[in-house]
């Protein structure tokens, strides 16, 4: 039945539609990297980025607007200016930056209680896999308490933005839940 | 997953094709819902709706961070709009600012010439601290691009950058960019790079050195010349102006080739080349002149038929012109002539042209002259009337033979005797200076007193205090003209306490000078009355001595000693610049300084107010602000389409306040100024925050008198932009 709809969406689905995805994570973490692998599919240079970025991508059939916003403790403050209407977040996390689970954790937990982001679904890529040391997904499952999480689709999954492992798988599994969710 | 009907009812709702419309109502809750559309198109119309809006000078500020995520986009129109407020509204969110600095540089490198360009500027222009925190990159690379146009408006963005943060600007070396412009292979950014160096000579003249510069840039500025704009030119005749040439060679070199330039339709371009003409024509040969001198005139003369107001200020400098070259247009006196559209205050210089420009050895240029300003002095205009009599004299002055002051003085007295008391105080002072002019023309002097004599209440006909002043002084100096001399100095001293200082020192002098002709009883009230009754200083004094040497034993002599002096004879009753001023005023041709006669250096430094530099608030100090906001204030603002579901300010909980404070920004930002200044006790941070906060008001007393600069500088950004 599911699949039915779907495919019937997909057909008349206003083509001009955009569905709104956030990148978060703490400064680092690989958000700008991964944002530029969906679009063009390359590793890109990056600088810290102090405010946001912006892309417009169609993945199966859905144009997603994907924003990346800066990770850095002055502008963290602002991400709430664009939780309204999002469909679902992308949480990154440095897998080898066991210093700031913590700080990770207590962000993403932030974030989660907001009233804007009830029905968003979520999904955290422990990122940087190719690292000597980096935890792997289920040890930053633990670090960052998801078990906690009720009442939200969520999902974790071991990527590397670098060599791009793990974000296509990702994403996948983030528009079966919005399409089935949402739509 | 969720049950089937809340799917279908989903699934419907969203299956409408159609982007919603955005009304022309232009509501702030209806343009925030969409901006922040799904749909691209919705989100663009918000935008259009949301400068149409701002255009039409509503507040809009608040909309400030839904605009923003509109910004990074490829489409060029939207980006625009969206800097256009942002440049309008920076500064009402100073700490939302720094959302739009990844695109600010993201945009600097942008394929399009025109996005690099739009970046940064607005990135330098907006005055907010925590941008210019990430200008070096992007400005450096502008200052470096590859598209002269970039890098025309990137030289422009270092003075900008200057103006708001001197350190900063000297720190970042981009002066040493700015000044390597100079040599640019585009003419427009040398021209940029001119402007923007004088600009910041004018703010500091010690960070570099501009003489110096403009010496070893002569060649580029010429060549640059022929090919830029008609602005940038002016820049470049300004800075050519600055420079001496080093001999009579370069100097001729120099005429010779912005010469051209004398026929440019643009008068500011026209008044700019000839300042650098006149600055290096005393350095040529004599031999040389007279064809220069006739393109200079031709260009004077030219000027004359621009509108009005070019008129006006083409005036104001042939004046100065005239004073160093007096000859220059001596055969263009017709130009001058009033044109009866001619505004008033063109009129009135043009008076003042014809009498300095008419050549006092020609008769018949001075009696057509004399026709004309006859003609002019039965005009209606009162201002112009008075200019056109007190200009009869000054012909007449000017040309001097006898017969000739006669022919105006009789002009005079027709004017006179017509029935219009508004032209008589002129005229009795032009004919006294008339008089004074001739002092030996008993002739002419008994026919003025004689007309002046049948006035039986010349105080009541007389208005000015210089005329009533030359009145009593003629009676003074002619009393055997005036057969009804006492029953007139009766008048005079009657009104004695109601006189200005002129006429009460006229009065005096003139009971003193003829004490013999008049009651001894008159001679002592007016020396009680100066004396006692006046708070003129110089009339006092002046009476003191009078009185003393009244009381002194050879007190006759010495009183005839006193007032039987000649006057000096006058010469010539047009005013004269002292030759340093001239100078000045001369390397200030075009200039606003030509207007008002007074050079740059003489002018008190304008200070500029603009400087400051908007400095945002930490979020929590922002909080702390908001809470004690709202607690006095309770919810009652009436904003303008305030709208209660979308801005929920009941300040229940802190995650409202924060939103309140962002979201509500423009007023609220200034209530929270308010009590940032005078609410808490200033520690010196918050001291530095408030002086910035002082600063930003006291440049804008309310925010109507603050909207309309903000209206102006809008136009002025679309034009620049579009
Ligand atoms: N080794 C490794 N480095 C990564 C990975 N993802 C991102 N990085 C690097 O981490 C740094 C920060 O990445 P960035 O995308 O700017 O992080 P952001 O601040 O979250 O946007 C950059 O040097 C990236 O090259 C990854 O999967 N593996
Ligand atoms: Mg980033």
């Amino acid at each position: 039945m599911g699949n039915f709809f779907s495919s019937m969406f997909d057909r008349l689905w206003g083509v001009n539609k955009e569905l709104r995805i956030l990148i978060l994570g703490l400064d680092g973490a690989g958000k700008t990297t991964i944002l530029y692998r969906l679009q063009i599919g390359e590793v890109v240079t990056t600088k810290p980025t102090i405010g946001f970025n912006v892309e417009t991508l169609t993945y199966k059939n859905l144009k997603l607007n994907v924003w990346d916003l800066g990770g850095q403790t002055s502008i963290r403050p602002y991400w709430r200016c664009y939780y309204a209407d999002t469909a679902a977040v992308i949480f990154v996390v440095d897998s080898t930056d066991k210093d700031r689970m913590g700080t990770a954790s207590k962000e993403l937990h932030l974030m989660l209680q907001e009233e804007e982001l009830q029905d968003a679904a979520l999904l955290v890529f422990a990122n940087k896999q190719d690292q000597p040391g980096a935890l792997s997904a289920s040890e930053v499952s633990k670090e960052l308490n998801l078990v906690e999480l009720k009442d939200r689709s969520w999902s974790i999954v071991a990527s590397s933005a670098i060599k791009g492992e793990g974000i296509s798988e990702g994403l996948d599994w983030l528009i079966d839940v919005i399409k089935d969710e949402q739509l | 997953m969720p049950p089937l009907d809340k799917r279908i009812k989903k699934f419907l709702k969203n299956s409408i094709r159609v982007a919603p419309k955005i009304s022309d109502k232009g509501e702030l809750a209806e343009l925030r819902a969409g901006l922040v559309s799904q749909y691209p198109q919705t989100r663009k119309d918000a935008i259009k709706k949301t400068i149409q809006q701002m255009t039409l000078n509503k507040d809009v500020s608040t909309l400030f961070p839904d605009i923003l995520k509109n910004m990074a986009t490829n489409d060029i129109e939207q980006k625009k709009l969206v800097y256009l407020y942002v440049m309008n509204y920076a500064e009402t969110h100073p700490e939302l600012c720094i959302l739009a600095v990844n695109t600010f540089v993201t945009d600097a490198q942008d394929p399009n010439p025109l996005i690099r360009c739009m970046a940064i500027r607005t990135m330098s222009m907006i005055r907010v601290d925590k941008i210019l925190e990430y200008i070096e990159t992007p400005l450096r690379r502008t200052l470096q691009d590859d598209n002269p146009y970039v890098r025309k408006t990137a030289v422009i963005c270092v003075a900008k950058l200057f103006q708001l943060n001197k350190d900063l600007c000297i720190e970042l070396g981009v002066l040493e960019d700015l000044q390597s412009a100079l040599d640019d292979s585009n003419p427009m950014v040398v021209a940029n790079a001119t402007a923007s160096l004088s600009e910041i000579n004018d703010m500091d003249p010690n960070v570099i050195d501009l003489k110096t510069l403009i010496q070893s840039h002569v060649s580029q500025f010429l060549m640059a010349l022929n090919e830029c704009t008609e602005w940038a030119r002016i820049t470049i005749l300004g800075a050519l102006s600055e420079y001496s040439a080093k001999d009579s060679l370069e100097a001729q070199d120099i005429i010779d080739r912005v010469t051209a330039h004398l026929q440019h339709v643009n008068p500011a371009v026209v008044l700019a080349t000839i300042k650098v003409i006149i600055k290096n024509l005393p350095e040529v040969e004599i031999s040389a002149n007279g064809l220069t001198m006739k393109k200079l005139s031709s260009a004077l003369v030219s000027l004359m038929s621009s509108p009005s107001e070019m008129q006006y200020v083409a005036l104001k400098n042939i004046r100065i012109i005239l004073e160093k070259y007096p000859e220059i247009l001596s055969k263009e006196l017709r130009i001058f002539y009033i044109k009866f559209n001619d505004p008033l205050y063109v009129k009135v210089e043009k008076i003042d042209i014809l009498v300095r420009l008419v050549d006092p050895t020609n008769l018949k240029q001075c009696a057509l002259l004399l026709t004309e300003m006859k003609e002019y002095s039965m005009e209606f205009e009162p201002e112009f009337v008075s200019r056109a009599i007190q200009g009869l004299a000054q012909l007449g002055i000017k040309y001097s033979d006898e017969r000739f002051v006669q022919k105006i003085l009789d002009t005079l007295l027709e004017l006179v005797e017509r029935d219009q008391d508004s032209i008589k105080d002129d005229c009795c002072i032009s004919m006294c200076n008339l008089l004074r002019h001739s002092p030996s023309n008993e002739k002419l002097a008994e026919q003025v007193c004689s007309l002046l004599n049948s006035w039986s209440e010349p105080d009541a006909i007389l208005r000015t205090d210089s005329a009533k002043c030359n009145y009593v002084w003629l009676m003074g100096q002619y009393p055997q003209f005036f057969p009804s001399l006492q029953a007139k100095m009766d008048i005079f001293v009657k009104l004695f306490k109601q006189e200005e200082s002129l006429t009460q020192m006229s009065i005096l002098i003139t009971v003193v000078k003829l004490h013999s002709k008049l009651p001894g009883t008159m001679l002592q009230h007016v020396l009680e009355l100066a004396t006692q009754e006046t708070n003129e200083l110089d009339v006092r004094d002046m009476a003191m001595m009078y009185w003393r040497c009244l009381s002194m034993d050879n007190s006759e002599q010495l009183v005839n000693d006193l007032c039987k002096t000649i006057p000096p004879q006058i010469e010539n009753t047009l005013d004269k610049f002292s030759p340093e001023l001239l100078e000045k005023l001369l390397l200030e041709l075009g200039t606003i300084s030509s207007i008002y006669f007074k050079p740059q250096s003489d002018r008190r430094r304008r200070t500029i107010t603009y400087q400051n530099i908007v400095k945002g608030k930490h979020i929590d100090e922002l909080q702390d602000l908001a809470k004690n906001e709202i607690e006095s204030k309770g919810n009652n603002d009436v904003l303008l389409d305030f709208d209660d579901d979308d801005d929920n300010g009941e300040g229940d909980d802190d995650d409202d306040i924060e939103m309140n404070s962002t979201s509500n920004g423009n007023s609220h930002l200034a209530d929270l100024d308010d009590l940032f200044d005078f609410g808490t006790a200033p520690t010196t941070s918050e001291i530095n925050n408030g002086v910035s906060n002082l600063n930003i008001r006291s440049d804008s007393s309310n925010t109507q008198s603050q909207n309309n600069p903000k209206l102006s500088s809008n136009t002025q950004d679309l034009l620049e932009l579009f």
